[in-house]
């Protein structure tokens, strides 16, 4: 065993990891200058030349860390890496430790989650091991369906899996600081019961093999803080979504190799698909608070990041662990959801500015928050670029014919300009070669080599339509943010359910009128250096069609049984992802919402329901209903289920004297007393039951 | 007499109208319980059913769908108490309990006959009360409290410039210095 500690066996790998992106930027901003050189400067140069270090820096960095990937993978591994030392050797009989799986949900669809529930339980009683892990559900959603739903599938699960005191449900009344606030929330009830816990997602799957290694390893090196999986994208219907998961099998692996190289025991944690050693965690990651003046902006939206940071300052080791198989997630499924979801992320990460600059946090920590922030600066930096350099064009144009003379004609264009063109071109590309060449060995898992070469081909022409989009959005999303627009939490959708092209035309229709205007303009003023605009030019016009296409299953599908799009998970489907199926968009032919009246009027929801609310609450003296209360049951019982709105249902849910009032009412009063929708859904719920 | 006989054949349709819903309502409470045996969910109707005309018989006033179902959740809720031995606590947390320990123990499946039936097989009554239902583990409570964390220079940079800014005023600052700019650049290319 290698004695020497870590920090001092990574001295150069510390110096290549800052002075080849330090360089290969320098190069690149020399060649811009020298390009300039012996031309007229405008004003919009000066912009230009200023912004160009920080987008060009941006794309050397993701070259360097995917050629680092791909060396690694070359090599056959990062031999300093925590999954490769010694420990591996006497794996099988190292012992375990109680082990918390926290599930924390947000309006989800419950019975995809449960079928994952379900899998990952039969997945980790396969290895034997299961006596050290139990599941807990734990539930911040705001919607009635949702929450009488997530009750239902939590006693089905444990009916069917046998799993009582294994498999609990926690709901929290008030959802205070969202997914950290949850997560949070279970470490102060329940954490010190545990060892570690490994945080999912609603829609992570982990294999059980791959849990009890985690855990393992772990066990095996108590420095270690953190261990965070690379999970695969899966279970993509649609084109967008299976795009995702294709390029995140083809590049994703390289990228955080490469990540992983550079930041070493630093490492990332990406809030799920992840085990936390518990004690540290609890003692040194609740999130700080923000030093801004609004008091509601002073919490961190985007935890993972953050709380990987504290736990290094804390000392404790946090690692990806890339090469490890067995660990899914599911990707948006379309453009909009993304965008929803990038709007959430994007606050986040522009919240990290302050931990840049932080006392005691890791220079990788650093850089990941660096990377995080750039990912979404880098927008509204190269809008303005773009603009600038059209600008400057325009202008060096005009210079050129009306003011120089014939000698200065043949310096506009210049070989500086030209190898930093081809210096751009390859650095953009590189890692797409890099990540084609790690995978050739294992071509048929990707449905054949000519297949594999065509999907990446498609995958970078529908990502070439895509980034223009995603830069004028981000744009967006950055002012907004900058100016301090509220930011919903919602819930994601995960169903590959397709959009409306009246949507897309709404939402995406004035890309393709900017698109319109930004040809005629820059023709006009440009002449033929407006096809250089081309590539983002076309991607605005087409926006709502791209979005609209790639949303649709039906093309994904159709792509798929062409032996596109393949991922080695569908080549060879792992058990843990079988049966996963989303119920889809809700029935949009009934006005009625079914779900929650059963809690109302089916006796065994009802029961359960009380159950919950009982446990979780100290019962209020008789009595003492309040009046807002009553008048509430009264509106219900007369104005039928669609008379309150979600607060109103949420808060009659929460009341135990209330719920089981409205059942002795519901069933008890004569037709007349009661709105008809009551009558229609009591027939319903003698039919069928959340329960059967 | 002819309108008597109208008036009574009015409030008999009436009156048959509403034992109908009665019944029909009676019908549906028992079918949410999801009883295996059809007959017995009729046979149990017709029986609360009774039960209640007799007493629609001492008091006409109330109504009957009002009268049937108060009398067999009233059944349901002493049923419970008496197999679950849990008559102290409220009925709520009756009605709660003995419903889980219902659906868990499958009774209404697997023995439909004994449903509402008293007194009740004692292995029934035992896999009844064998049923515990925990959302979750005893509290071992923790504290997890934010760490302060020393921002560095941001927070000094911070705190002696935009901190103390309100965005309306960088943005009309923000303005004036454009305008400036540009009434600059024109006039410098003017004279240039």
């Amino acid at each position: 065993m290698n004695t020497v500690p870590l920090e001092t066996r990574t001295g150069t790998r510390n110096a290549f990891f800052t002075c080849a992106p330090l360089s290969l930027t320098a190069a690149g901003f020399v060649l811009l200058l020298r390009s300039y050189s012996g031309q007229q400067i405008f004003w919009p140069d000066y912009i230009v030349m200023g912004l160009f270090p920080l987008l060009f820096g941006q794309v050397v960095i993701g070259f360097v860390l995917v050629s680092s990937g791909f060396f690694d993978w070359l090599r056959g591994g990062d031999p300093l890496h925590i999954m490769r030392r010694p420990w591996r050797d006497h794996e099988a009989s190292a012992p375990l430790a109680a082990t918390a799986i926290v599930i924390p949900v947000f309006n989800e669809d419950a019975h995809r989650v449960g079928q994952g529930i379900a899998n990952m339980w039969r997945s980790l009683k396969e290895t034997g091991q299961i006596e050290h892990f139990d599941f807990y559900l734990c539930s911040d959603s705001n919607n009635a369906d949702c929450w009488i739903e997530e009750e239902c599938v939590w006693l089905k699960l444990c009916q069917e899996l046998n799993a009582f005191g294994k498999l609990f449900y926690r709901k929290r009344r008030h959802a205070i600081n969202s997914k950290s606030g949850n997560i949070a929330d279970f470490c102060r009830r329940w954490g010190k019961r545990y060892r570690y816990m490994i945080v999912l997602d609603a829609d992570s799957i982990m294999s059980g093999s791959t849990m009890v290694r985690l855990v393992r390893a772990m066990e095996a090196n108590p420095e270690v803080g953190i261990l965070q999986t690379q999970p695969a994208m899966v279970l993509g219907q649609s084109l967008f979504r299976r795009m995702l998961q294709f390029s995140g099998s083809l590049y994703g692996k390289l990228f955080a190799e490469g990540c992983s190289m550079a930041q070493m025991s630093s490492g990332s944690y990406w809030g799920h698909n992840a085990i936390i050693r518990l004690a540290p965690f609890i003692a040194h990651c609740d999130l700080p608070i923000l030093p801004v003046p609004h008091p509601d902006k002073r919490h961190v939206l985007s935890h993972d990041t953050v709380e990987a940071a504290l736990m290094k300052k804390a000392s404790y080791e946090v690692w990806v662990t890339y090469e490890e198989t067995g660990s899914y997630e599911e990707g948006p499924p379309n453009l909009t959801d993304m965008l929803t979801r990038d709007r959430r992320w994007c606050a986040g990460n522009l919240q990290h500015f302050w931990f840049l600059f932080a006392r005691g946090i890791q220079m990788g920590n650093r850089l990941q928050i660096w990377i995080g922030l750039m990912s979404y600066l880098c927008s509204p930096i190269w809008f303005v670029f773009l603009i600038a350099g059209s600008i400057g064009a325009y202008e060096r144009a005009r210079f050129t014919i009306y003011s120089a003379g014939p000698e200065d004609l043949g310096k506009v264009q210049n070989s500086d300009a030209t190898i930093l063109f081809i210096m751009t071109i390859l650095l953009l590309f590189m890692p797409r070669v890099l990540g084609i060449l790690s995978t050739l060995p294992r071509r048929r898992e990707f449905g054949g080599g000519s297949h594999l070469l065509l999907s990446a081909f498609l995958e970078t022409l529908l990502s070439m339509l895509v980034a223009p989009i995603l830069m004028l959005f981000h744009s967006f999303f950055v002012v907004s943010v900058l100016l301090g627009w509220q930011i919903k939490w919602t819930s994601q959708n995960r169903a590959d359910t397709g959009l409306s092209l009246l949507h897309c035309l709404k939402f995406y229709g004035w890309q393709t009128v900017l698109g319109a205007c930004g040809v005629t303009l820059a023709y006009s003023s440009l002449g033929l250096n407006f096809f250089w605009l081309m590539p983002i030019l076309i991607g605005w016009i087409l926006a709502p069609i791209t979005a609209w296409i790639t949303s649709l299953r039906n093309v994904g599908q159709r792509l798929h049984s062409h032996g596109l799009f393949v991922i080695p998970e569908e080549t060879q489907l792992p058990i843990e992802l079988r049966d996963l199926a989303y119920a889809g968009a809700p029935d949009q032919s009934s006005d009625i919402t079914h779900l929650w009246p059963q809690a109302l009027l089916n006796p065994y929801v009802l029961s359960l329901h009380l159950s919950m609310v009982h446990q979780r609450l100290a019962t209020r003296k008789e009595g003492q209903t309040a009046q807002s209360l009553i008048n509430l049951r009264e509106r219900l019982v007369h104005e039928g289920p669609l008379s309150l709105n979600a607060k109103e249902k949420m808060r009659l849910l929460w009341d135990a004297d209330s719920v089981f009032w409205l059942y002795h009412e519901l069933w008890s009063r004569s037709e007349s007393s009661l709105h008809p929708d009551w009558l229609e859904i009591q027939v319903e719920s003698g039919k069928k039951s959340l329960l059967n | 007499m002819a309108s008597m006989n109208t008036v009574n054949d009015l409030r008999s349709d009436q009156e048959r109208i509403a034992w109908n819903q009665a019944y029909a309502r009676l019908q549906t409470f028992l079918d949410t319980f999801m009883l295996s045996d059809q007959p017995v969910t009729a046979q149990l109707a017709l029986r609360f059913l009774d039960q209640a005309r007799a007493r629609h018989r001492e008091n006409p006033s109330q109504e009957p769908t009002n009268l049937v179902m108060e009398q067999t959740q009233k059944h349901l809720i002493e049923w419970l108490a008496q197999n679950l031995d849990e008559s102290d606590k409220s009925s709520s947390q009756i009605f709660s309990s003995g419903c889980i320990a219902l659906f868990l123990s499958r009774m209404p499946q697997t023995a439909p006959a004994k449903f509402l039936a008293s007194p009740l097989p004692d292995n029934l009554r035992q896999s009844m009360r064998e049923t515990l239902l925990i959302t979750g583990p005893d509290f071992h409570i923790s504290s997890m409290t934010p760490r302060n964390i020393d921002y560095g220079p941001m927070l000094h940079l911070a705190r002696q410039t935009w901190h103390r800014w309100n965005s309306r005023e960088i943005f009309i600052a923000l303005c004036f210095w454009i305008a400036i700019y540009f009434i600059f650049y024109w006039w410098l290319s003017s004279i240039l």
